[in-house]
């Protein structure tokens, strides 16, 4: 094996990736050529310092849930396909009796608590169907001068509202919603694709405790501050979410009495 | 919350394709958050990508399913790649230029100082396909002929895209050792 060839085999041979044959012709270059011993180990030297110093990223411990969820709802999907292939009466009515046992799984799946408090689940409810066709928004703007006041008259409270436009989250618009037994103020914040719900209603005697859940990929962070209490809710990752949450927490500015 | 969903007997995806798959997610979602930058984008990629295997799970031969995932999952970055960057061009990079030391003095520059800081700004200066083969080699373990089948390439390919992509990463610890002893 001549200089070149074995130059271009190191790499490979650290890496035990030659078969038995070359490695021992390599190895026989290598016995008598500096230069390629010398190559060998800056090639070991990079191979130690990647393996040791490269930080490996981990996912949250969310995603996988969330993928769990999907595969679910991916699977529960796929079940009821074979009816409308071979399309005759039996065929039909087993796939309509298959698909209304899906349906009734699916709704099972949904009444069902799972160990989450009614709280966050009303308010993904509130969220899910927020997202559906003209319904996200009562009022639209971008201006927190205008959303606001809209609210007054419709509520007895006045919710305080905050742009982060500035840092990646846009407000564009509030909608009056009902959670907890009562009419709230939903303010609705941007992130790329994502939505999210900010609802605000007054904390009286029972302030929400600082808490966080997961449900089939929505999360929901909840606190109170200044009197009213907050319940953040969207589909955005928690990283995220928690990002939009300390800057809202940051920006709403303690109340005044009489206010 | 996925007991409770077993025990209540709705339909839990088949547990086959969950055992096959699901212990890859952390080497996935290395792979995504290197090549996409990003902790949103890599959770989007990564989650697209399950449900890209699921759908074609009838085409699985069976073995070990980790090539065969990360082949799904690089598809997906690299659509995601396209649509996220399509005004960004790549810094031209002369090889010659950068490397104007020889391999003892290049061995001994880059003896100073490696950290997980200086290494990670470094593999992010590389080209995708370049971080990609040394997160997939050096970090996740596949070997070359697994390397060719997830990017499909021939197996030469990764061995000199390999060599190349190490030579270049040295060059970028080196260049960064030689800016921070500077200021």
């Amino acid at each position: 094996m001549n200089h070149d060839e074995a130059a271009k085999l190191l790499g490979p041979y650290r890496d035990g990736e030659l078969d038995l044959a070359t490695c021992l012709k390599l190895e026989e270059h290598l016995a008598s050529c500096p230069a390629c011993q010398q190559q060998l180990a800056g090639e070991q030297q990079v191979a130690d310092i990647i393996r040791e110093e490269t930080p490996r990223f981990t996912p949250s411990p969310f995603l996988k849930t969330r993928i769990q969820a999907a595969l679910r709802e991916a699977h529960t999907a796929a079940a009821p396909v074979p009816w409308w292939k071979q399309f005759s009466p039996a065929w039909l009515a087993s796939g309509l009796a298959a698909a209304a046992l899906v349906l009734t799984v699916w709704a099972v799946g949904i009444l069902q608590t799972r160990g989450i408090p009614q709280l966050a689940q009303d308010a993904i409810s509130d969220h899910i169907r927020s997202l559906q066709v003209n319904h996200l928004m009562d009022v639209v703007s971008t201006d927190q001068h205008t959303v606001k006041p809209w609210f007054a008259g419709k509520l007895d409270y006045s919710p305080q509202v905050v742009d982060l436009g500035p840092s990646g989250y846009p407000l564009i618009g509030g909608r009056l919603d009902v959670l907890d037994h009562r009419n709230v103020a939903a303010i609705i914040y941007q992130r790329r694709k994502h939505y999210i719900n900010l609802f605000i209603w007054p904390s009286d005697t029972t302030p929400l405790h600082e808490g966080a859940c997961e449900q089939n990929g929505y999360h929901v962070l909840t606190w109170s501050q200044s009197g009213m209490n907050y319940l953040a809710v969207s589909e955005l990752g928690t990283k995220e979410l928690q990002d939009f949450v300390d800057m809202i927490q940051q920006q709403t500015i303690p109340s005044r009495p009489g206010e | 919350m996925v007991e409770q969903h077993r025990d209540a007997g709705t339909n839990p995806a088949p547990p086959d394709f969950e055992q096959v798959f699901l212990p890859h997610l952390d080497a996935a979602y290395n792979l995504a958050r290197w090549l996409l930058r990003n902790d949103q984008d890599a959770e989007d990629a990564v989650q697209e990508a399950y449900m890209r295997a699921f759908k074609a799970f009838a085409r699985f031969r069976g073995g070990d399913g980790k090539a065969w995932f990360m082949t799904i999952l690089r598809n997906v970055c690299y659509t995601m790649i396209r649509k996220l960057r399509t005004t960004e061009t790549p810094e031209p990079f002369d090889e010659e230029v950068h490397q104007p030391m020889g391999e003892p003095a290049l061995q001994e520059a880059f003896r100073q100082k490696a950290n997980a800081e200086t290494l990670h700004a470094s593999l992010e200066k590389l080209p995708d396909e370049f971080r990609e083969i040394i997160v997939l080699h050096d970090l996740e373990g596949l070997a070359y002929k697994e390397i060719a089948a997830v990017a499909a390439i021939p197996i030469g390919t990764v061995m000199s895209r390999l060599a190349r992509a190490r030579r270049r990463l040295r060059i970028e610890i080196v260049a960064a050792n030689t800016r921070e002893s500077l200021t």
